[in-house]
């Protein structure tokens, strides 16, 4: 199951610090020789100021070996600067800790720089103080310090470049300590800034053509943001409750399709298995639909990527090869036990997947078997890899939880379930059709309203939802 | 036509240059190019004849042949008797007088000078004029000659300066004595005096100290002179040998005059030769010769730079007309000169040439250590060498007839070509000037992105033997398609886009050409070309054409039967697909063309080897456009729908072949594909098979078997599909194996696409498990529920026509449908576009395609991956 693993491929898109928990999952699973993996993890704390940690996977690698003495030179070094950084930041975070001055700030930040100067003396190198200690703290390991001080850089700064730095930065502390809905939170913010930095430039689209230079590097920055965040969101989603419908609505949408396309197609198991396992909880909207955009992604990045879960949405939705999903889906079971974000969710995504099964089967079936064992045929049962009492209670179940309902019924006698579906009507089906024409006139005449509001306005900096809704 | 009116007449005229070409020829006949001696010396037969005899009609251009001909050691001149009347003057003279060139021309130029007097002597200042330029124009020939102005040239100057400065003052005190033309032809006569004074100021000087010193020593010049022409005739055509031996010091040149070419005189012969350039009555065959000789005696690196420069320019002057090309011969020796120049530029740092440098002494010898920095930098351009040389080749395969022999032969000097710019590639990168470099990077990519490997292989080959290599060989680079991934990598770092977007196109059309379908295409996609590609130049949009068919036949070849339909459908629904690919001009029916709009078009088009096949293309196109209509014409059922077909073209020749009453055997490609399209919507997948896999143009296509057997699984499965639309309505249950026997498909694949079919609403039906047969449910909907469904979709289709208007009005930049994403419409617009874009379902499609343009199509089509061109955003 080595060959599916996707911790290598993911690793460069992490933070060195965001590598460590895949690390210490792999060692859990077992995939690869215990030994490399710990070198593996030595050769990344040789980067961070985590003297101590490293040391002690030092000692696991080479255990006869003596400790180098740059060991303990790094460590004097990375105290002494901690505390000449914790004594500068401390200076700052006590005069903005200060009730009157945590008053006095408002929203615009140069108005607060220039309050700050003017009554505390503070200037803007003081504040980037803040975020190197914020860096530091993050290098040694200390994940809810690094937030903190981060936290207030970011509220008092003015440099777009750190501050997006700083967004990461606190992005990936939250991550490590584990604080989802602050980290879901970031990541929203995080998102927009993204977004919000190539609206500008994506104006005019970067084509060939035209003068490359900054506008294909700004894209081209984007899209690299845009891989990262991906790949960091992946502990958000994966972790929070709600996580993963908000997961396909981001990743399904077109900016963020066509960066998981372009660049990181592996990303596709995680969004296969997030719309699997969100079936049920995706009641509305176009996350109904969200495996069959799925399924059409997968289809498009066949060549580029594959693996038993996009196959066996593939073979279920494509090919409509039973066998092969059922297949795929024993292989698959494995690799989502085994891998670090998904390994919480085997079970439901087994379930789950069951369920997609059995419903495509009814769906095209009218008749089926269920207790014939040795036919061309095999039964449902032993499609859905279930023992046949199981399989009996399973498709009960089934029958009563889904919408064909009234119209399935098991005939024991024959060993049978006759599925009846009558067609829709007629009527019904047109109703479908012209059931959103009103609402969707009615949003044509809000836009066209606005845009002539913003023709008016013109610096279109009223461009709010509310009059649309 | 007599001189005298030509002289008279509009002296722009083509004809005088022409004539110009044979009064000389005679004198050329030693070092004419060795391809033209043949036809030179059999002109000079059928016409020496007239003039050995010299009948009665004695034209000029027998009269000048004669002349070398048949030598006259001793002239005796006819008593001269003025210009107009020459010809009639010699009729009467009977055959025996014959007049040198030379001689000839002094006559005519005394003839001048004498009516000049007369015209003066009246004031009849218009004739004076005239006969004034006339004069110039004789003497100015006369000089290009390399012979010297004759004396009464000097002299009738200087009296003419004093008559005129005469008359002008007398004008001005008598105020109104001339009329206005005549005023205006005096005045322009100063001028023109003015100006000839000073170019012949020594002359004038000599002769205004001693007039008949200047007379003698004139006389004395021409007197040594004149045994030239005698004993030239004798040796004409051994000259060439005689020369080599003799070291070609000493030669002889136009009219008996020795031409001093040694080392020394290098630059004074060069200047002459540059001066004399690209005026109306330069011989350029003798220029070309004269610096050929040049560049025999050159000592130093230097003169031979500047000759070499010189001789190229010469050569590609060579030929004047747009429409014909250069003579082969002449390109080749040009080739190699350029060669030499190249590699003489390569070995010797310490020379360069450039586009811009500083001034410098166009006449005088330089060396690396007289100049600042050591490098001696002449002014010049090797890239416009390489491009013109590679456009006359281009330009003589266009002319050249591509079935014969010929054009093989021509297309052998490829090679020599490719080295050519491959070695100048090798220049650039060392002395590292990255525009040029980008240039010969893109020409030596045009000659290799459409080549198969073993072509690509011989010509790199020939390219490895010169001692000078580019930085990027196949033997470095190992496949071609690294090699060509090499250069186009280096061609995206040029700062010209032209050149990046051309690199992007053959790149691309390089990898589907090594069916490299998915990378072919995603760099099709992320260029944005095809939003961009309308405002390009003519021949990039060329290059476009060429790459989309390219890869819709790359995706044929791969299978992908709908993406290839898709991608061809554009070209062909023009159907103008030969004038697109720029491999034939196409007829205008209706409108007649502008000659130089069909000229452009002719110098555009392709020459052979390049050629895509049409016919193939046709079948490619044909046969999956049959494959993804038949089974969509089969399950529609709805007259209306069945009107809105996805490729017009396939469907209006399926309706031809339908009207017609009796259909034979199939001979065409067309005729194949119409009877096998017939024979799979009756369900006979067999015949169908048989038909599309005998068309023979199949042959052309690489790896054909393998094409063959993926058409006829194609044709099984949409066989089946086409089947179970047509008759379903006819069963109520149709067991399963007895399908799979019928399409010889395996039951696993048959019920795999009843499945699908099912799955996608196509078919109304639904598998019996335990009894192993497909169970139809039809509904027969009532008219009226037909008709509320169909106003249903019209409704539906009309919303969605607003919204695209209003997108298209409001632009992408405001995005008023994103808000409606999350509301309990599943379609919205926002992602509509992008999922129209992609095959979508055929459910969804049908309505979907009605609103649809022409040009969305294209984007869809080009891929499911469309929704990608979004990514810079």
């Amino acid at each position: 199951m080595a060959e599916y693993d996707l911790t290598q491929t993911i690793i460069p898109y992490l933070d060195r610090h965001l590598a460590f928990p895949l690390l210490t999952h792999l060692t859990e699973t077992m995939l690869f020789p215990v030994e490399q993996i710990i070198k593996a993890q030595y050769e990344l704390t040789k980067g961070t100021n985590m003297v101590d940690y490293s040391l002690s996977l030092f000692e696991q690698l080479y255990p006869d070996a003596e400790i180098p003495p740059q060991f303990a030179a790094k460590r004097d070094s990375v105290v002494s600067t901690n505390d000449r950084l914790a004594q500068e930041a401390q200076s700052v975070l006590e005069i903005i800790e200060k009730p009157e001055v945590a008053q006095a700030l408002r929203q615009d930040k140069r108005q607060n720089l220039q309050y700050l100067k003017d009554h505390y003396g503070l200037t803007l190198e003081q504040i980037t103080v803040l975020y190197k200690f914020g860096q530091f703290q993050y290098a040694c390991g200390n994940y809810s310090g690094t937030a903190d001080y981060l936290y207030h850089f970011r509220v008092l700064s003015t440099d777009s470049d750190l501050n997006l730095s700083a967004h990461w930065g606190k992005l990936a502390s939250d991550i490590l300590t584990g604080k989802w809905s602050v980290a879901l939170e970031e990541l929203g913010s995080l998102r927009d800034l993204i977004d919000s930095r190539s609206s500008s430039s994506s104006s005019s689209t970067a084509n060939l053509t035209g003068a490359p230079g900054s506008e294909v590097a700004s894209a081209l920055t984007q899209l690299q943001a845009r891989t990262w965040l991906l790949h960091w969101s992946l502990f958000v989603y994966f972790n929070h409750p709600e996580g993963r419908t908000l997961m396909l609505e981001t990743f399904l949408s077109p900016s963020y399709l066509n960066t998981i396309q372009t660049s990181c197609p592996w990303i596709l198991r995680y969004l296969a298995v997030a719309a699997i396992v969100s079936r049920k909880a995706s009641t509305s909207g176009r996350l109904r639909h969200a495996i069959r955009e799925v399924v059409k992604v997968i289809q498009m990045e066949e060549y580029q990527y594959t693996d038993p879960i996009t196959n066996f949405l593939k073979e279920l939705y494509l090919d409509f090869d039973f066998e092969g999903a059922q297949r795929e889906l024993s292989k698959a079971e494995k690799i989502v036990g085994d891998d670090f974000f998904l390994g919480s969710f085997a079970d439901e995504f087994l379930d789950n997947a069951r369920y997609l099964i059995s419903e495509a089967y009814c769906r095209i079936h009218q008749r089926i078997d269920i207790a014939r064992a040795n036919g061309r045929y095999s039964d449902l049962s032993e499609r859905l890899n279930l023992s046949r009492e199981e399989g009996e209670k399973w498709i009960v179940n089934l029958i009563r939880d889904t919408r064909m309902g009234a119209d399935a019924r098991i005939d024991l006698e024959k060993n049978v379930i006759e599925i009846n579906r009558p067609a829709l009507p007629v009527y019904q089906s047109v109703i479908e059709k012209t059931r959103g024409l009103a609402f969707r006139t009615q949003a044509l005449g809000a836009a066209m309203g606005k845009a002539g509001q913003i023709d008016i306005v013109e610096n279109g900096t009223t461009v709010g939802d509310g009059d649309a809704r | 036509m007599s001189r005298f009116f030509k002289s008279l007449g509009d002296s722009d005229s083509d004809t005088e240059d022409s004539e110009e070409e044979l009064l000389t020829s005679g004198d050329d006949e030693p070092t004419v190019p060795a391809q033209k001696a043949p036809v030179r010396g059999m002109a000079r037969f059928l016409k020496s004849k007239p003039g050995e005899s010299a009948s009665s009609d004695s034209s000029d251009e027998s009269d000048e042949d004669s002349d070398d001909e048949v030598p006259k050691p001793t002239r005796k001149l006819p008593p001269w008797k003025g210009g107009q009347e020459e010809d009639s003057d010699e009729d009467e003279r009977g055959p025996v007088v014959i007049v040198s060139a030379k001689d000839k021309r002094l006559r005519e130029m005394e003839a001048t000078a004498k009516t000049i007097e007369n015209a003066q002597k009246i004031s009849d200042w218009v004739v004076a004029s005239t006969e004034f330029d006339k004069f110039v124009r004789l003497v100015q020939r006369q000089v290009n000659l390399t012979e010297r102005a004759p004396s009464f040239f000097i002299r009738t100057l200087v009296g003419l300066e004093e008559t005129v400065a005469n008359a002008i003052a007398k004008e001005k005190d008598t105020k109104k004595k001339l009329n206005a033309i005549h005023a205006r032809a005096l005045n322009g006569m100063r001028q023109k005096i003015k100006k000839l004074m000073k170019e012949n100021e020594n002359d004038v000087k000599n002769f205004q100290e001693d007039p008949e010193g200047f007379e003698r020593e004139y006389a004395a010049t021409t007197a040594a002179l004149e045994p030239a022409p005698i004993q030239k005739a004798p040796k004409a055509t051994a000259e060439e040998g005689e020369e080599e031996e003799a070291g070609g010091f000493i030669s002889v040149g136009k009219g008996g005059k020795a031409l001093g070419i040694t080392p020394d005189t290098v630059f004074k012969n060069l200047q002459t030769v540059h001066e004399s350039r690209g005026k109306k009555n330069t011989d350029r065959a003798i220029q070309i010769q004269i610096l050929e000789r040049l560049l025999q005696v050159a000592a130093t690196t230097y003169q031979r730079i500047r000759i070499l420069l010189a001789l190229i320019s010469s050569r590609f002057d060579y030929n004047s007309s747009v429409s014909t090309h250069m003579p082969i011969g002449l390109w080749l020796s040009c080739q190699s000169e350029v060669d030499q120049l190249i590699n003489i530029v390569t070995d010797d740092s310490a020379y360069s040439v450039q586009e811009v440098t500083e001034d410098y002494d166009e006449w005088a010898e330089r060396s690396p250590s007289q100049e600042k920095d050591g490098v001696v930098r002449i002014r010049g351009s090797i890239i416009s060498f390489i491009d013109r040389l590679d456009d006359e080749f281009t330009k003589s395969l266009q002319n050249i007839d591509p079935h014969g022999t010929e054009y093989v032969d021509r297309l052998k000097d490829e090679k020599g070509l490719y080295a050519t710019i491959c070695r100048a590639q090798a220049f650039y990168e060392k002395s590292k000037q990255s525009d040029p470099l980008a240039r010969v990077v893109m020409r030596r990519l045009e000659h290799i992105y459409s080549k198969p490997d073993a072509v690509i292989q011989a010509l790199e080959q020939s390219a490895v033997q010169s001692q000078v290599l580019p930085s990027m060989t196949l033997s470095i680079q190992r496949t071609s398609s690294a090699l060509i991934h090499s250069l186009c990598v280096s061609l995206y770092k040029s700062d010209n886009s032209f050149l990046r977007t051309r690199a992007m196109l053959c790149h691309i059309y390089h990898y589907a050409l090594a069916n490299e379908f998915y990378t072919a295409r995603d760099m099709m996609l992320m260029s944005h070309l095809q939003e961009s590609v309308h405002a390009a130049d003519v021949a990039t949009q060329i290059l476009y054409n060429r790459t989309v068919v390219q890869l819709g036949l790359c995706a044929f070849r791969k299978g992908l039967i709908r993406e290839a339909q898709a991608t061809l459908q554009d070209i062909f629904a023009t159907q103008r697909v030969k004038e697109l690919l720029a491999q034939g001009v196409h007829q205008q029916r209706y409108q007649t063309i502008n000659p130089e709009q069909e000229k452009a078009d002719r110098q555009r088009q392709l020459p052979f080897h390049m050629h895509i096949n049409t016919e193939l293309l046709e079948a490619a196109f044909l046969v999956s456009s049959m494959l993804v209509e038949i089974p969509l014409l089969a399950s529609i059922d709805n007259e209306e729908l069945k009107r809105k077909a996805i490729s017009k073209p396939f469907r209006r020749l399926l309706d031809f072949a339908d009207r017609q009453v009796f259909t034979g055997p199939p001979e065409t490609t067309r005729d194949h594909i119409m009877q096998a399209s017939k024979a799979l919507q009756e369900g006979d997948w067999e015949k169908c098979r048989d038909l599309i896999q005998s068309i023979k143009i199949w042959s052309l296509m690489p790896e054909a078997q393998s094409v063959k057997e993926m058409l006829a699984k194609r044709i099984q499965e949409e066989g089946l599909r086409t089947y179970l639309f047509t008759y379903a309505p006819h069963y109520s249950t149709l067991s399963l194996s007895l399908l799979s026997s019928t399409f010889s498909l395996t039951i696993r694949s048959v019920t795999s696409i009843i499945s699908k079919m099912i799955w996608n609403e196509e078919l109304s039906a639904s598998l019996d498990q335990s009894s192993g047969v497909v169970v139809f449910h039809r509904i027969e909907a009532t008219k009226t529920q037909q008709l509320a469904q169909s106003l249903a979709d019209k409704l539906g289709a009309l919303i969605e026509q607003n919204e695209k208007a209003l997108d298209a009005k409001l632009g992408a930049n405001i995005a008023w449908n994103e808000r409606t994403d999350g509301t309990k419409q599943e379609k919205r617009t926002g992602d509509q576009t992008a999922e129209r874009r992609r095959n979508g379902e055929r459910k969804g499609g049908t309505a979907a395609r009605s609103t649809r343009g022409r040009g969305a199509r294209f984007a869809q089509g080009l891929g499911q991956a469309a929704p990608r061109t979004r990514l810079a955003a």
